[in-house]
């Protein structure tokens, strides 16, 4: 399923893979990750539906779009509803029923990430101000858990909603119609990304953490940049660190936006 | 009352009307040769792809594809049973899950009728097969996840076909693994594994689930209204397409056993 996208080492330099790991943790964690991107229609009852793979951590985002009326405080505005769903099937560590605390906090940050700074014009969504909107209804479901969630439920969500298609709507007496075929897409403000970085004994960035790294780190960086390299979100969470390591953070983040863009950008083409 | 652990929407949504254009006949399911919309004959089954070992954290997974229709399914355990009373038994708890985005209509993300009602029958086609007497003390913890629902019937079929799967990949000792299949009954035919749009429209359906090396049939469901031959017909048929399906799904695990060599 998909298309894989190896991030080659270069083939000049030879190491023990130890020596590797402790020199250049990045490059070595980066030499595992297997993207794969999958953001064209896999899921044909989604109206928009992407599949991120970063390294064995799967994520699978659909998106639904419904109508309702607009807020009555923002009546020219249609609605984006994320949701993450960590089922059982992902990880031991979840239990069926409602979403645990860590899916809270995830589709919380999710949903601050898209509203500020705007990431989709939401009046593009209004059907009829004051009388009808689009619902887009955002749902993520992780398969596999092994690390690094945020970061693969941003780009399964980015590139779901850049698939979104929907029909052309008008409202009539108090009902929505719409035409059979899809057409309009919608409209970014801008395109972020998260990168994470975890933190080990203080002074080891270690970039997209997985499941083992997750569970011993004491600190872990998160910060999503847009396509002009402006930030929109930093979470630090644990102990501290220092503004250099914080700077390098931010640095290396631009450098990986650009990776990101490029295996997204070739997954569509390849669709 | 609203759920503070999700991000809410607005309260009440609707999906639009879709103004169909006029000039459109009712489609057919079947073409004066007896082929269906996809070009498959009555009596064939959609091709299948089947993957085990997807799921890194689960002791076993598969995932299946038939054309729209996609499910993964992972397996945790045996692990301990959490209720401190003894059972000399292995527990075998079954749970399927639709995706909010895998139907037509949006799915609300918490558990309904339909979904206990499904899971209970995958237990039930799964538990004659497993060798739950040497499992005292232990549950099977069986998730599977819909992605994309395309004909209910043959989703839960597919879903029993890649739960054994799963299972016989976490390594827990069965007796045979469980293939299924699916038919529905439209205008006096049966069409095997229906789709979505054939489900619609079907006067009845069967599922049937079936153990190919022991000759054992562990699970049977039939609704609506039909003759007994057309029944028997069904069911050989159906023994038949599972006898297929049982094929690919020791091919799927043969595949991996290669990989875990290498």
């Amino acid at each position: 399923m998909g298309n894989e996208n190896n991030v080659n080492p270069n083939p000049t330099i030879t190491f023990e893979a130890e020596t590797f790991r402790r020199i250049q943790p990045e490059e070595y964690l980066r030499k595992f990750v297997q993207q794969h991107v999958r953001p064209d229609g896999c899921i044909t009852t989604a109206d928009g539906s992407s599949m991120v793979r970063i390294g064995n951590t799967t994520i699978v985002c659909g998106i639904k779009a419904e109508v309702s009326e607009p807020k009555l405080n923002f009546p020219k505005e249609g609605y984006l509803v994320p949701n993450i769903d960590l089922s059982p099937i992902c990880s031991p560590r979840f239990k069926p029923g409602p979403p645990s605390e860590q899916a809270q906090i995830l589709s919380e940050n999710l949903n601050k990430l898209l509203k500020n700074p705007k990431v989709i014009d939401l009046e593009t969504l209004c059907i009829q101000e004051g009388k009808a909107a689009w619902v887009l209804f955002a749902d993520i479901v992780c398969v596999n858990y092994d690390g690094n969630i945020f970061d693969a439920c941003v780009m399964a969500l980015i590139s779901a909603l850049a698939d979104v298609k929907l029909p052309k709507a008008v409202y009539e007496d108090g009902l929505v119609k719409a035409t059979e075929e899809k057409i309009i897409a919608l409209s970014f403000i801008r395109t972020p990304y998260s990168i994470s970085f975890a933190m080990f004994d203080g002074k080891h960035l270690l970039a997209d953490p997985n499941e083992m790294e997750e569970s011993i780190i004491k600190s872990a960086i998160t910060i999503a940049i847009d396509e002009t390299g402006q930030l929109c979100n930093i979470w630090k969470v644990g102990t501290s660190c220092t503004p250099e390591q914080l700077r390098t953070c931010i640095s290396k983040a631009r450098d990986r936006y650009v990776d990101i863009t490029s295996i997204i950008e070739k997954a569509r083409q390849a669709t | 009352m609203a759920d503070r652990r999700r991000i809410q929407g607005p309260e009440v949504t609707v999906t639009p009307i879709i103004i169909k254009s006029s000039d459109k006949k009712k489609l057919l399911l079947k073409d004066v040769n007896g082929r269906r919309r996809d070009g498959r004959n009555l009596e064939d089954i959609r091709p299948i792809f089947l993957k085990t070992g997807l799921i890194s954290q689960a002791n076993g997974s598969a995932y299946v594809e038939l054309r729209q229709t996609k499910i993964a399914c992972g397996v945790y355990g045996p692990r301990q049973t959490k209720v401190a009373s003894f059972s000399g038994k292995g527990n075998l708890n079954c749970e399927i899950k639709f995706a909010p985005f895998s139907c037509l209509k949006r799915r609300q993300p918490y558990r309904d009728a339909q979904e206990k009602e499904l899971s209970h029958l995958v237990f039930e086609a799964l538990a004659p097969s497993i060798r739950l007497d040497l499992l005292p003390k232990s549950t099977i913890d069986v998730f599977i996840s819909v992605l994309e629902n395309d004909g209910t019937a043959s989703c839960l079929a597919a879903a029993i076909t890649c739960a054994s799967v799963a299972v016989a990949d976490a390594g827990i000792e069965m007796l045979d693994q469980v293939a299924s299949c699916s038919a529905s009954y439209i205008d006096g035919d049966i069409y095997m594994d229906s789709d979505l749009l054939e489900e619609q429209r079907e006067t009845g359906s069967i599922v049937l689930s079936y153990m190919p090396s022991l000759n054992e049939v562990t699970h049977i469901l039939q609704s609506g209204e039909v003759e007994i031959s057309q029944t028997t017909q069904a069911i050989e048929q159906c023994t038949d397409a599972c006898s297929k399906i049982y094929s690919i799904m020791n091919h799927s695990l043969l595949e991996s056993v290669k990989d875990k060599m290498q």
